[in-house]
């Protein structure tokens, strides 16, 4: 099956949309790449959370 | 020498395991799916185990310690937590001392008319583009009480539903877990299930579009509807395997409605129903998980179909078909749950619930591949002394 490529599972703002922010990153890009995408995914999970269980 | 705990907890994963994976346990597992009658047990109404989750969880460890012979159950039958429901507002869900009497289950409320549909008709391109745009933007503010659309005036009750839902999330997870691990340092019973799957079909139909709504739409854009099962399926795989057992012992469960036989033909289910639901169970396998297919109603019609999963990939629970016909068809393939009827549970003696147990577990158990369950979720309905009788009965002649 095709999907729209606009159609990821487990992200809701991904990280090069949030890098785009950044006019640098001074430091550890994963880092702050890491943490951006964990608590994305977490809410992204709140919403499929509430579609599926509740 | 009493057995510790965890001496238990083992005894009753090892049973539960090898069930699931067609071998022949030491005994026939009681897994019972007990909702509200948890709370009778421990002496608390409808509302309590359905608003106060701390009590829902509460009434599972003490049915746990109260009735001998659970081996594994679920840590919360109540699943729907009414009060994380209302920090975002909810409006589908009527609430047991609320919109109902106290010992009333909550209950489900479906849009009634295509104006009030969570999704409309005209929709699906949008949905199919990405499921996780609508859901914030347009789902969320629909079943919501608080929850505005973007380019609507923003308000403070937006903003803390989204604040309060995610962290009520957070919180029930991290009661759950805790939990998990207190039924098995206090009572030693395993918790049965872990993630949660539903099939693409069945979201749209329950969550989106409604029963009517994807009647009409198989119709007239039949193509749509099939696309928005595609498109949701990978979000429903991500869902259940983010939420799945760490070691992999435990299946994921998986709660079937609109696949049933009385709902829709055998071709319907064929072109709209099984193909993506097929594909988002074997990648559950392949990740190393075994699902429950909770199948309520019945679905004789299209047991078949479910012969094309792989060997053990699944666990049939079996609600209002006959069980033996069930065996017949997906027994050599896969376990089987299920088999004490609710309205004897409700309605019969104790004495005809260890009579109908015997029987069941000998026909069964001596086969292995055999969990002993309700036909459904047990209820407020369910009389506490035939539930403690199934229990019982399966311990006394469920050894085979």
């Amino acid at each position: 099956m095709m999907l729209d490529p606009k159609n990821v599972t487990g992200v809701t703002m991904p990280w090069e949309e949030k890098k785009k922010e950044y006019p640098v990153i001074k430091g550890d890009v994963e880092t702050v790449k890491k943490w951006w995408e964990q608590i994305d995914g977490v809410a992204c999970a709140f919403l499929w959370f509430v579609v599926t269980a509740m | 020498m009493a057995k510790t705990m965890e001496e238990l907890y083992q005894e009753r994963m090892t049973r539960y395991s090898k069930a699931m994976m067609l071998e022949k346990p030491d005994k026939v597992p009681f897994r019972p799916f007990a909702a509200e009658i948890a709370g009778k047990i421990a002496g608390y109404n409808a509302q309590e185990v359905t608003h106060d989750v701390d009590k829902a969880l509460d009434a599972v460890i003490k049915m746990c310690k109260k009735v001998d012979g659970i081996d594994a159950t679920v840590s919360n039958m109540v699943y729907v937590w009414t009060g994380l429901t209302e920090s975002y507002g909810t409006k589908y869900i009527r609430i047991p001392g609320i919109d109902l009497e106290v010992d009333e289950s909550f209950q489900y409320m479906e849009p009634r008319t295509e104006e009030n549909a969570f999704m409309k008709a005209d929709e699906y391109d949008r949905f199919i583009e990405n499921p996780t745009e609508f859901v914030a933007n347009v789902w969320m503010p629909r079943i919501s009480k608080y929850i505005k659309m973007p380019g609507e005036t923003n308000t403070m009750a937006n903003n803390m539903a989204w604040l309060r839902g995610g962290i009520a999330m957070m919180m029930y997870g991290g009661k759950i877990g805790a939990h998990v691990q207190k039924m098995r340092e206090e009572a030693g019973v395993v918790s049965c299930l872990d993630g949660a799957l539903k099939a693409p079909f069945d979201i749209l139909a329950d969550k989106f579009r409604g029963f009517r709504g994807i009647a009409y739409d198989m119709r007239r854009q039949p193509d749509k509807v099939l696309k928005a099962t595609e498109a949701v399926a990978p979000h429903m795989l991500w869902n259940a395997l983010g939420g799945a057992n760490a070691d992999k012992r435990i299946p994921v469960s998986h709660w079937m409605h609109r696949g049933a036989t009385g709902f829709f033909s055998n071709e319907i289910f064929e072109k709209f129903y099984w193909p993506s639901l097929k594909m988002v169970t074997e990648k559950i396998w392949e990740a190393g998980h075994q699902t429950i297919y909770y199948a309520e109603g019945k679905w004789g019609k299209n047991l078949q179909y479910f012969r094309q999963l792989p060997d053990k990939s699944i666990i049939f629970h079996c609600d209002k078909d006959d069980i033996y016909e069930v065996h017949k068809v997906l027994g050599d393939k896969f376990c089987i749950s299920g088999g004490v009827p609710n309205h004897m549970l409700a309605f019969a003696e104790p004495a005809d619930i260890r009579k109908h147990v015997k029987k069941i577990v000998q026909d069964f158990g001596k086969d292995g591949g055999f969990i002993l369950d309700a036909e459904a979720i047990m209820q407020q309905d369910v009389k506490v002394e035939n539930f403690i009788a199934m229990a019982q009965a399966c311990t006394e002649y469920g050894v085979v």
